[in-house]
């Protein structure tokens, strides 16, 4: 069996990559390992829907369901709505749900992974991409929704549809850097999880999902530091995409939010890089 | 004059101990390091070629040392350098999804080990084949024993041929039969690989197959050298109960 091997030279082990290159390294390290994400993608997804009847359909059906909810939770509030507004629930549901489950998921990337981790060297900033990856699928799958509403509806196909899965991976991106920057924070006191959570759950209601960036423009000038929010572009993105109209909100704000995903991203993985090692000794 | 395949130079590793964040942070002002220190100034040279085991008692620090060669856990002082592909096999089957086929589980742990795409499909068939699953191998994990989780997972960590081979404790999985054919395995990887380090408490499988043993006692060793000298070494210190 063993072949004559090339002669190979000492090199340290476990070598990580620390400098502020790291973060662009980083998509090179993926893509060299792209069979292994691949199947850890898949692990993460079929792991999600086990031993359900309904399986992948619980992608469509849980935005539908809470969507719902939310309609009447509003229209009990706040009276009529527009005719598209369970819709835009829908989308808001769907897209806020991609951003929360990214971000709580790579924040418990590391701990997660415990049993994987204490088995074998890889880089581990698979981990997070790993997830995130995963809950972008999920989240492509539920939006597959939008065909049967394009049909009820009657709206037109138009290339701005594109505007959809655009917003689904913007929303994954965004929650990516964040969650990186705590992972290994969370390998030693797993409060981090809880408490990124309660943010999750809190920014919910923060965000344009029960409402959209129109309703808050006609609140005056407070309507315009809806911007200060990032997640408002994705869903923004996402409807406005479905209605077959451009973005429609300031450069200044789409440039503001793909600025902090950028820099969430090179400060997550810098960060991540830098104290994993350490961390994963907690777990 | 061979070369060496792994040096490890003055190796300490700590663990953290304190889990509570109010210990940490009061520990923290007080500036006292709360660690364990598993490892302390270890160094060993492993030829090119070689069969090194390691022994030494539960806790010892033994898994500890085959993780600093394999990276999973970065030295705090001191180096360790290798060369070529390292393989670690240890807790064979622990990461398995329940809910995948034996299929899929063996080509994810197969990538996780670090194997491209091409190889698993060349290897998945003799993977299977010597895991004796037979129709088993499509049906869910979760429906397997643990010694069909072992099998499997002993026949994806031995379908690879790494430039060192790190084997923590996989020896004795499965009925009778199939213990005598994994050690038939291990053996003709051992042999076929060039450099092993392998962790043991058989040490008559050990002084069989070994050329050095390392002893290791509370983090540091104590002793490299013939397998008989080493064994005799380990029961003298540790005492025979």
């Amino acid at each position: 069996m063993s072949d004559a091997r090339p002669a190979t030279n000492l090199v340290a082990v476990g070598q990580r990559d620390l400098s502020w290159k790291s973060p662009s390294t980083n998509i090179f390290t993926v893509f060299k390992h792209r069979f292994l994400v691949r199947n850890l993608v898949r692990r993460e997804i079929r792991g999600r829907y086990r031993n359900a009847m309904l399986g992948y359909t619980w992608t469509v059906l849980e935005p539908m369901l809470l969507a719902s909810v939310y309609y009447f939770l509003f229209v009990m509030l706040a009276g009529n709505p527009d005719e598209l507004y369970p819709v835009w629930v829908l989308l808001g549901v769907i897209i806020w749900g991609c951003f929360g489950r990214s971000l709580s998921g790579s924040v418990s990337s590391l701990s997660r992974n415990a049993q994987t981790i204490h088995l074998v060297y890889f880089p581990r900033i698979i981990f997070p991409i790993t997830t995130i990856f995963g809950n972008i699928v999920i989240s492509m799958m539920s939006c597959l929704v939008v065909i049967p509403i394009m049909v009820y509806y009657d709206l037109p196909v138009t290339i701005h549809l594109l505007l959809i899965p655009l917003s689904v991976f913007f929303a994954g991106f965004l929650g990516i850097g964040l969650g990186m920057l705590v992972a290994p924070l969370n390998c030693m006191q797993r409060d981090v999880e809880h408490l990124f959570r309660f943010i999750v759950r809190a920014g919910f209601f923060l965000s344009p999902v029960m409402w959209t960036y129109e309703m808050a423009l006609e609140r005056g000038v407070f309507g315009e530091m809806v911007l200060l929010n990032p997640m408002v572009v994705p869903l923004t993105m996402a409807r406005h995409g479905l209605a077959g109209e451009s973005l429609g909100i300031p450069w200044v704000g789409v440039l503001g939010s793909l600025g902090f995903g950028i820099v969430m991203w090179v400060l997550g993985s810098y960060v991540f890089n830098r104290y994993e090692a350490g961390a994963v000794k907690h777990l | 004059m061979t070369e060496n395949a792994v040096e490890i130079e003055n190796v300490t590793l700590h663990f953290p101990k304190q889990r509570n964040a109010l210990r940490m942070l009061i520990n923290l002002f007080r500036k006292k390091k709360v660690r364990f220190t598993a490892l302390r100034n270890v160094s060993l040279e492993v030829k090119k070629g070689e069969v090194i085991g390691i022994i030494g008692k539960n806790g010892s620090g033994k898994s500890t040392l085959l993780r600093i060669i394999s990276g999973i856990y970065p030295a705090d002082e001191g180096s360790c350098k290798a060369a070529g592909s390292i393989s670690l096999l240890a807790g064979l089957g622990t990461g398995f999804s329940g809910h995948q086929t034996g299929r899929e589980n063996a080509i994810l742990y197969g990538s996780i080990l670090g194997h491209n795409e091409q190889i698993m499909t060349e290897k998945l068939p003799e993977i299977i084949d010597f895991s004796e699953l037979g129709s088993f191998i499509d049906e869910p994990v979760r429906t397997y024993s643990s010694g069909m989780k072992a099998r499997l997972g002993l026949a994806v960590a031995s379908a690879i041929h790494p430039d060192i081979l790190l084997i923590d404790e996989v020896l004795g999985v499965g009925d009778p039969q199939f213990k005598e054919k994994s050690k038939t395995r291990i053996l003709d990887l051992v042999k076929s690989t060039g450099t092993v380090v392998i962790v043991s408490h058989s040490f008559g499988l050990m002084s069989e197959i070994c050329d050095r043993l390392v002893f290791i006692h509370k983090g540091e060793i104590i002793s490299v050298g013939k397998p008989e000298e080493i064994i005799k070494l380990y029961y003298s210190t540790t005492g025979k109960d």
